[in-house]
């Protein structure tokens, strides 16, 4: 093997597993190591079609394509063009890396082990407490190589969590004018809307959990408008559409007593943002849309990944532990239950801790703003990572 | 080769040439299912030690040593002493013994593997489970009988471990040593 000449960017490998989420982190990620720190960064996805859901102007057949200084290179395999190793090698979510790039920091290591970018495996987000103690540490590799395992995370002894620099001020903005909101579901075609109106966006795993939910909301005093883009959250609302999922159209409009569902266009990430922005509260899922709902400073019910032997459930404790630190503690309780309750589709009790929590209660909203603030702990992840990089 | 997974305390892995021996093992559950597993390791060519993470998957090149069936004879101090069916006596450091210290208590009669490293015994594995008395237990406070809800207990020789709710004081339980959990009731 040649030596080939290093450069100083970044490589960010990712395989798409459910469509946005693992995809919707790391394209932020490259996005913002690439605008904040001015750092060439090469992502390399093995999946452009799903990708593109969420960027739209991608071309799914391009190899090679630029956006937002970032070059998105189609991962398959062989690789589509030659590898250069740059500073960093970043695989998102423990996704294998190609042999050609394993045997070239190998190729590194024996002749040059100076030359051998730092290697990162970024997990998975979680609150648990045995975060901080696995987060930075080495994985020896059996010939020699070193990876470092980068755990996202809540706590200062953590690798932080995602959020681009100027998110705040731009969200705050957005939410100072109400005509914001108004205009961006005119542009989204989602049709009468009012200002006074309760706005909820669904963005969640199937679960019964949001029949009983709409059920509710067709039987409450006031308007709800519930925004859901066609995927999984409409598998289990069947019983209240007018037609099959397949069939429905973005801006579609299906009436059921008080309440309105939409059928929500498929949007870019910071026309999602807006959108959580925009609704008074979120259900989201996942890991992404789990965080932008936190950035969005508004009510919300989070959707965790289900994983065997109900071990979402102890994820899902953590994060209810420390998001409600410094909430009142009925309001606590009542937001955690109806979280846990959601998450194990237990019907009654989700009726029951929604009736109970109030969203729109005071002292709820207040945290939601400050909650943000809290979070970021002083660093966001790309920060704290550019850092770690410095450090190594 | 073994999975990171199946990696216990007392193995030994080679690691970029060097063996390094097993001390300690934390498995937890990142997302999608995986497994993270930490490993606390000492490097018997350096006698240094660090940690370090692998995936639940990760292949290991764990290497046979020369084993002996021992029991335990008594601590002195740092040195735990174990003995042969033949009276040969072998010591293990303190620190060497990771978790299996948990489950260390005088005249057990477990047999263990002391594992051998140029002449020096450097480890010991534990068998599979232990039965071990609960010398300390909060109360079981909410009555579950389901073994899902779980408490903090000490068990005789000073090892802490997570209990179903209902185990008391006195009780007799069933531990798991390769990963320190909780089995039955006995």
């Amino acid at each position: 093997m040649i030596n080939m000449p290093r450069a100083n960017h970044w490589d960010i490998f990712c395989t798409v597993v459910d469509n946005y989420g693992d995809i919707g982190v790391t394209w932020r990620l490259a996005k913002q190591i690439a605008n904040e720190y001015s750092i060439p960064v090469n992502l390399w996805v093995d999946d452009l079609a799903s990708f593109s859901h969420i960027l739209p102007a991608l071309n799914p057949f391009k190899k090679v394509q630029s956006f937002s200084g970032v070059n998105i290179i189609h991962w398959a395999e062989p690789l589509p063009i030659g590898f250069i190793a740059g500073d960093v090698i970043v695989e998102a979510f423990a996704c294998e890396l190609p042999e050609q790039v394993k045997n070239q920091l190998l190729h590194l290591h024996q002749t040059d082990p100076k030359s051998v970018p730092i290697w990162l495996n970024l997990e998975y987000l979680s609150a648990e407490d045995w975060v901080e103690g696995c987060h930075g540490l080495p994985s020896l590799q059996a010939n020699g190589l070193k990876k470092y395992f980068y755990f996202p995370g809540f706590t200062a002894k953590t690798g932080g969590l995602i959020c681009e620099q100027n998110l705040f001020a731009q969200r705050d903005a957005w939410q100072a004018d109400t005509a914001n909101k108004l205009q961006l579901f005119n542009e989204l075609n989602l049709k009468g809307i009012k200002a006074e109106d309760t706005v909820i966006s669904i963005f969640s795993y199937e679960t019964q959990a949001l029949a009983t939910l709409c059920e509710l909301w067709q039987q409450g005093a006031k308007k709800v408008h519930a925004l859901i883009p066609k995927g999984r959250s409409l598998h289990s609302l069947t019983h209240l559409l007018p037609c099959e999922i397949e069939a429905l159209v973005p801006g579609q409009k299906i009436v059921h007593g008080n309440l309105t569902l939409h059928i929500l266009p498929m949007t870019n990430q910071q026309s999602f943002d807006r959108l959580l922005w925009s609704c008074d509260i979120n259900i989201v899922r996942g890991e992404d849309s789990f965080m932008r709902a936190q950035w969005a400073a508004k009510p919300f019910i989070w959707h965790i990944y289900p994983q065997e032997d109900d071990y979402h459930l102890v994820k899902l404790e953590a994060f209810l532990k420390i998001y409600c630190d410094n909430l009142a503690p009925e309001i606590a309780e009542n937001w955690s239950k109806l979280n846990l309750a959601f998450n194990q589709a237990q019907q009654s009790a989700v009726d029951l801790h929604w009736q109970n929590l109030n969203p729109v209660s005071l002292p709820l909203l207040q945290h939601v703003k400050q909650w943000p603030i809290n979070a970021i702990n002083d660093a966001d992840l790309a920060t704290r990572l550019v850092q770690f990089v410095k450090n190594s | 080769m073994k999975t990171a997974h199946e990696i216990r305390p007392g193995n030994v892995i080679m690691l970029d040439g060097s063996p390094w021996v097993v001390q300690k093992t934390e498995t937890t559950r990142s997302g999608r299912n995986a497994a993270i597993v930490k490993l606390k390791l000492k490097n018997l060519l350096l006698n240094s030690g660090t940690e370090t993470t692998f995936k639940g998957e990760d292949k290991l090149e764990d290497i046979v040593l020369d084993r002996l069936d021992c029991t335990y004879s008594y601590f002195a101090d740092p040195m735990y002493v174990f003995m042969d069916a033949e009276y040969n006596q072998y010591d293990v450091e303190a620190e060497n013994l990771g978790d299996a210290a948990n489950y260390i208590v005088d005249g057990m009669e477990e047999t263990c593997q002391v594992t051998f490293y140029d002449g020096k015994a450097i480890s010991v594995e534990m068998p599979t489970t232990v039965v071990r008395e609960v010398i300390y237990a909060e109360p079981s406070a909410r009555g579950d009988t389901s073994g899902k809800v779980m408490k903090p207990a000490t068990i005789t020789g000073g090892g802490k471990i997570n209990v179903a709710d209902f185990v008391k004081v006195g009780d007799k339980i069933e531990i798991d040593t390769r990963t320190g959990e909780f089995k039955k009731r006995v």
